[in-house]
């Protein structure tokens, strides 16, 4: 039974980073009803800039742990959210009027863009963040054994998703970004800046996909350019699961899936652990065509 | 054609001239290496070896009377241009042939020198397919990839872990290496309590340690490579768990204690052929130390030792068979040769070329981060 729970809490904390990135995949698929294959690739440079700007201005050591990750986290969500509206710039908003196959293919083109970018800035080994910046200390609690720092990225991630949510369903400009991808004709003529409205979309996404980008790289340690692809159709695929275009759905998707491949690897099959939770994801969508929380029927893309 | 008459003209000539003929034509030893290319470092490491080897044997009156003369072709570690410089060495009239690095690049010479009868000696060819062939003129001073299996079990055995845990990663090489280690394993009578594969290129492997916890073994044998180790040790280290790991030859890189951080390395076994300064006979430090003194640094790897080691193999072959003659010189190696002292320890080959006896060492990191070599 304790063995069950250490799983339960593992996969958690791997579904709370899925969460935060399917958060991206989903918000801008609500509004554009595109897949922004490029997202994986935002949450990967969330980890190398993180790791650039820890070393090179050694914010743990000047303020200290608790504020130095604060500023660490303000400044990656930052870079990286102004990186996703330059991306939504030059590769999707030329191409708004274009065929939808034209934007998917844009991209997988901006996807491998940014992946060699990196590759040719960093190198193709894997780097490290610093191990002695964080405490190491691990909680044990009712017999689980719960690191210290997976506890705080898990409340992190269950706090940023709070966040969003509120922002989304109680303030102006969340109204504005439901009514835009609810429709984008209607949106305007209520005099909704739809275009300021995806310019916003591709600012919160991106900053999101970096904060679990940096929390990655400060739990995990090694990160290498490439991880944006297989974290990025893992988030994906939360996405649909929990219902894309739906911002809970996201949020739920995430964690079930981080669930079922901790509790499918421990009680199925290590090697079949995503092959399990692929089945799964084709079970829910049999029976829930538009995933967990899906309302709306689902697009064609 | 050409040369053989210009041969065969200075041959009269310094016949006329009432010269030595035998003694002063030189016994010429082949060397196919990767001079340029992504291997290039080991290479040029094997082109040094062999040439400071064949110095030295030459200061000592070379062989069978007969001065040593190298011969080096470059196979850019690519298997076309392997096999051009292979023709071309066959064409030089060398009498055996050192190398080479890739097991492709070797394994895309192998049959032009078969053809030729030209004794050939791989330091760095270390997949199982070639020695499964049936030639009878190749040798290597390399380990076999499924030597590593039995190694891995008989270490285990040394460390008296009775119960044990294999951890691969699906891949070919490491899948094998598990396999194998999982028989041997079962053979001595040890307790496999899991095995299974992880996903290459994940973060997050807590739900499989936590998984291999449960098992409660007394080690753990993962035989994939040093990006997911260092990720495995951190991450059992934060869960609080002591158990020790062993890992395969592909996790000998300093990245894994850089991934793992110093305290979670510490203490993890791995086997590996030693490296180029853990070689302990006297007969290698002396070497070694004339390498340093020439080149001013240490063999680049442990491959380009065993290129030198397939220098004096072919030099001892030629003695000992006392003739210039590859199925002559073959035999010798194959029949003969038995315990021959090398840099690399003894060397011994079976029936189908393979060298006989261990290369593999266990290593450990220590609380600095170094690996070293243990004494088992």
């Amino acid at each position: 039974m304790e063995e069950f729970f250490q799983q339960l809490t593992n996969g958690l904390a791997v579904g709370g980073i899925y969460a935060l990135i399917a958060l991206g995949y989903t918000m801008v698929y609500g509004v554009l009803k595109l897949i922004n294959f490029a997202h994986g690739d935002l949450f990967t440079y969330g980890a190398y800039l993180g790791l650039t700007l820890l070393t090179s201005l050694a914010l743990t050591d000047r303020l200290g742990f608790a504020l130095g990750v604060l500023v660490l986290v303000l400044m990656v969500m930052g870079l990286v959210a102004v990186l996703g509206a330059i991306l939504e710039r030059a590769a999707y908003r030329p191409l708004r009027e274009s065929p939808r196959l034209s934007a998917v293919v844009s991209a997988l083109g901006a996807s491998i863009f940014l992946q060699n970018t990196l590759m040719l800035i960093y190198g193709a080994r894997f780097q490290v963040y610093p191990d002695d910046i964080l405490p190491a200390a691990t909680l044990h609690v009712f017999g689980l054994y719960l690191p210290l720092m997976r506890v705080l990225i898990v409340l992190a991630s269950v706090l940023i998703m709070i966040a969003l949510y509120l922002f989304i369903q109680k303030t102006k400009i969340g109204t504005a970004i439901r009514a835009a991808a609810i429709d984008q004709g209607a949106a305007r003529l209520m005099g909704i800046d739809v275009n300021r409205v995806i310019l916003l979309v591709f600012l919160l996404g991106p900053a999101l996909g970096g904060v679990a980008g940096l929390m990655v790289g400060l739990y995990y340690g090694q990160i290498n350019f490439t991880m944006g692809w297989v974290y990025g159709m893992k988030a994906f695929t939360a996405a649909i699961l929990g219902g894309i275009g739906n911002i809970p759905g996201a949020m739920v998707g995430g964690l079930l899936l981080g669930v079922i491949e901790a509790l499918g690897a421990a009680y199925i099959s290590i090697a079949w652990k995503d092959a399990i939770a692929f089945l799964v994801l084709i079970l829910i969508l049999i029976v829930r065509p538009t995933g967990l929380l899906g309302e709306r029927v689902a697009d064609k893309v | 054609m050409k040369k053989q008459i210009l041969t065969l003209v200075a041959a009269v000539g310094l016949a006329l001239g009432g010269g030595v003929v035998q003694a002063a034509d030189p016994v010429k030893i082949g060397l196919m290496a990767p001079l340029t290319g992504s291997w290039a470092s080991e290479g040029q490491g094997m082109k040094k070896i062999v040439e400071l080897l064949a110095e030295q044997q030459n200061a000592k009156g070379g062989v069978l009377g007969r001065k040593i003369e190298v011969v080096t072709e470059d196979d850019g570690g690519d298997p076309r241009t392997a096999s051009l410089a292979a023709q071309r060495l066959t064409t030089k009239g060398v009498v055996a042939v050192i190398g080479t690095y890739g097991s492709s690049v070797t394994e895309a010479s192998q049959t032009i020198y078969d053809e030729a009868g030209i004794p050939q000696i791989a330091n760095g060819s270390t997949a199982i397919r070639l020695t499964e062939k049936g030639f009878k003129h190749f040798f290597r001073t390399a380990p076999r990839d499924d030597e590593q299996g039995r190694m891995a079990a008989q270490t285990i055995e040394k460390l008296g872990f009775k119960k044990i845990a294999i951890l691969h990663d699906s891949t070919s090489y490491a899948k094998g290496l598990a396999d194998e280690a999982n028989a041997l394993l079962k053979k001595q009578g040890a307790e496999v309590v899991f095995f299974d594969a992880l996903t290459p290129g994940e973060r997050d492997y807590t739900a499989i340690l936590t998984k291999l916890k449960g098992a409660n073994p007394d080690v753990v044998l993962f035989t994939g490579y040093y990006p997911e180790a260092g990720l495995l040790l951190r991450q059992k280290r934060s869960m609080g768990w002591p158990v020790p790991f062993i890992g395969g030859d592909a996790t000998n890189n300093p990245d894994l204690v850089k991934s793992a951080g110093k305290e979670a390395a510490e203490g993890f076994y791995f086997l590996s052929p030693p490296q180029p300064q853990d070689l302990d006979t006297p007969e290698a430090k002396a070497f070694l130390a004339d390498y340093q003194k020439k080149y001013h640094e240490a063999p680049a790897s442990i491959w380009v030792v065993l290129a030198g080691d397939g220098f004096r193999v072919a030099a001892a072959g030629i003695a000992g068979a006392k003739s210039v003659d590859g199925d002559k010189v073959a035999e010798y190696l194959h029949k003969n040769l038995k315990g021959y002292s090398g840099l690399s320890g003894p060397i011994s080959f079976d029936a189908k070329g393979d060298r006989e006896g261990e290369v593999y060492r266990v290593y450990k990191v220590d609380a600095e981060g170094n690996f070293v070599m243990q004494k088992l």
